[in-house]
């Protein structure tokens, strides 16, 4: 299990991350730690935690892409394409993780699908003008409140745009 | 030689004249919704719409014979939400979570429309007074905002034929799309003031609540912030700085606002306390919010104005003074 987390925390060197990658392709128990890790650093980094069921949806997605394998190597390159493929499926869990921390967490699948496509783009390298908007969850009343009382737009509306601020009440309370 | 200035003024003349003419008249009309609904009695049922969202209140707002302002809103669908207004002090209540917001102000009055704001106005829409239509079974003229850039949103308000007040505020993007609209369904203007009427239903309810207590240790200040703008969106320009503190937070948070005389951006920067994104970006109808952090700061940008705009404002946040906070 310390293996698995110093493979998380990249601190293996080649050889010792493909054993532990081998050992996690072939055991449940581990592959369970590997995603509670993960899970507890988001949760650590305050980062929105995946909806259950995300891995095996995740997965199915992976699945159902084409699969681009050179015919029939030897073991040691298929285990070199199984690793980065690992790789490529942890920054798509970073980026999915990402985007899902950005949009809706009621956001339809469809974002799913993107994200492994999109896989070699590092979440901290999109620049601002790519964050995505999501709807106001409520975080934000106590700003919205202090700033319309400045905003002319209530002096011509009166007191109808603070709808704004008990409106994301409703979306803050369904979660 | 001498003629010519003068052959020029002479056929610019019209043009100006024209020109003016029309931005007066949609002046006059904003002047005009400002007060009417500041000073009229009147209530009614409005239809709130933003992305693909309606919801329905209830408000009712009077002008006592001191000219104190008393407003009542009460959202009529889902769960139920209570903003009541007396002059400057703002009061949510939201039963559901047995929580009480409350924002008051000094002596700082509501924000009227000052002759500098409406020249604001005219420098950055071309307001136009269109047709007539008719909303909530009045009558009412259209005006329309349409912004000389994309650093602001177009707004086309129907203000009621004889009072002027606004029976509907639609914000439109560039696009055109309808972002968020503000629109009477059902309105009585006129009748005389009544207290129960703008009185909340949960002022006694209430006691046991979770208080925001920005109420009480609210305190705005203008402050020199030691924070400026290095790059200010072409429009806008600072309408208020000071420093205020919000419930629960030790520190006291620096707020700027600029504006371009209707739409308003506010910042608001904090130390950093917990953990929080380090960037995001968030709507609620025409409203963009946006944070990021400033070396050890919190920022957070909101404004009714394209979230290009909010970014920009946020993005070209520098502390210059030493008195930043």
């Amino acid at each position: 299990m310390d293996k698995i987390s110093a493979l998380m925390d990249g601190e293996l060197d080649d050889r010792q991350a493909r054993e532990q990658l081998v050992r996690l392709k072939q055991d449940d128990e581990l592959i369970g730690y590997w995603h509670a890790f993960h899970v507890i650093g988001d949760a650590l980094r305050g980062e929105p935690v995946l909806s259950q069921g995300f891995n095996r949806r995740l997965s199915d997605r992976l699945n159902g892409e084409p699969t681009v394998l050179a015919p029939q190597r030897r073991a040691v390159k298929r285990m070199t394409t199984y690793a980065l493929s690992a790789a490529a499926s942890v920054s798509a869990v970073a980026l999915v993780g990402w985007i899902a921390f950005v949009s809706n967490p009621f956001a339809p699948q469809p974002e799913l699908a993107k994200a492994p496509a999109a896989a070699t783009v590092l979440p901290s390298a999109a620049p601002p003008a790519q964050l995505a908007s999501v709807p106001s969850d409520g975080t934000m009343n106590e700003y919205l409140i202090a700033h319309q009382g400045f905003s002319p737009s209530t002096s011509i509306q009166g007191v109808a745009p603070y709808i704004r601020t008990v409106s994301g009440v409703r979306q803050d309370k369904g979660r | 030689m001498r003629a010519w200035p003068i052959v020029i003024l002479v056929l610019a003349a019209p043009v100006l004249a024209a020109e003016s003419g029309v931005t007066e008249d949609g002046v006059t009309w904003l002047k005009k919704m400002a007060t009417a609904s500041r000073q009229l009695n009147y209530s009614g049922t409005f239809v709130y719409r933003y992305s693909n969202q309606t919801e329905t209140s209830r408000i009712v707002h009077y002008v006592n014979q001191a000219g104190g302002e008393f407003e009542k809103m009460e959202t009529l669908d889902g769960p139920a939400r209570e903003v009541i207004r007396t002059n400057d002090q703002v009061i949510c209540y939201l039963p559901e979570s047995r929580t009480v917001l409350i924002e008051k102000r000094g002596k700082r009055r509501f924000p009227a429309l000052v002759p500098e704001q409406l020249t604001g106005v005219a420098d950055n829409y071309v307001i136009s007074v269109t047709e007539t239509d008719r909303v909530a079974g009045h009558e009412c003229r259209v005006i329309l905002l349409a912004p000389k850039d994309k650093m602001r949103y177009g707004h086309r308000f129907c203000a009621e034929i004889a009072s002027g007040l606004p029976l509907r505020a639609r914000t439109v993007n560039e696009k055109n799309e309808l972002l968020e609209s503000f629109a009477f369904t059902e309105l009585t203007i006129g009748g005389s003031f009544n207290r129960d009427r703008v009185r909340s239903r949960y002022a006694a309810k209430s006691k046991d609540w979770r208080v925001d207590h920005s109420a009480f240790s609210i305190a705005e200040t203008p402050a020199e912030t030691g924070w400026v703008l290095t790059q200010q969106p072409a429009g806008f320009r600072k309408l208020t700085e000071l420093t205020r503190s919000f419930a629960g937070r030790a520190a006291k948070v620096s707020h700027i606002v600029y504006s371009d005389g209707l739409a308003a951006v506010s910042v608001f920067i904090e130390p950093m306390t917990k953990t929080r994104p380090l960037q995001s970006l968030s709507h609620q109808g025409a409203v963009n919010i946006y944070t990021r952090t400033v070396s050890d700061y919190m920022v957070t940008v909101l404004g009714e104005a394209p979230a290009t705009t909010v970014m920009q404002i946020a993005n070209s946040l520098e502390l210059r003074g030493a008195q930043g906070r």
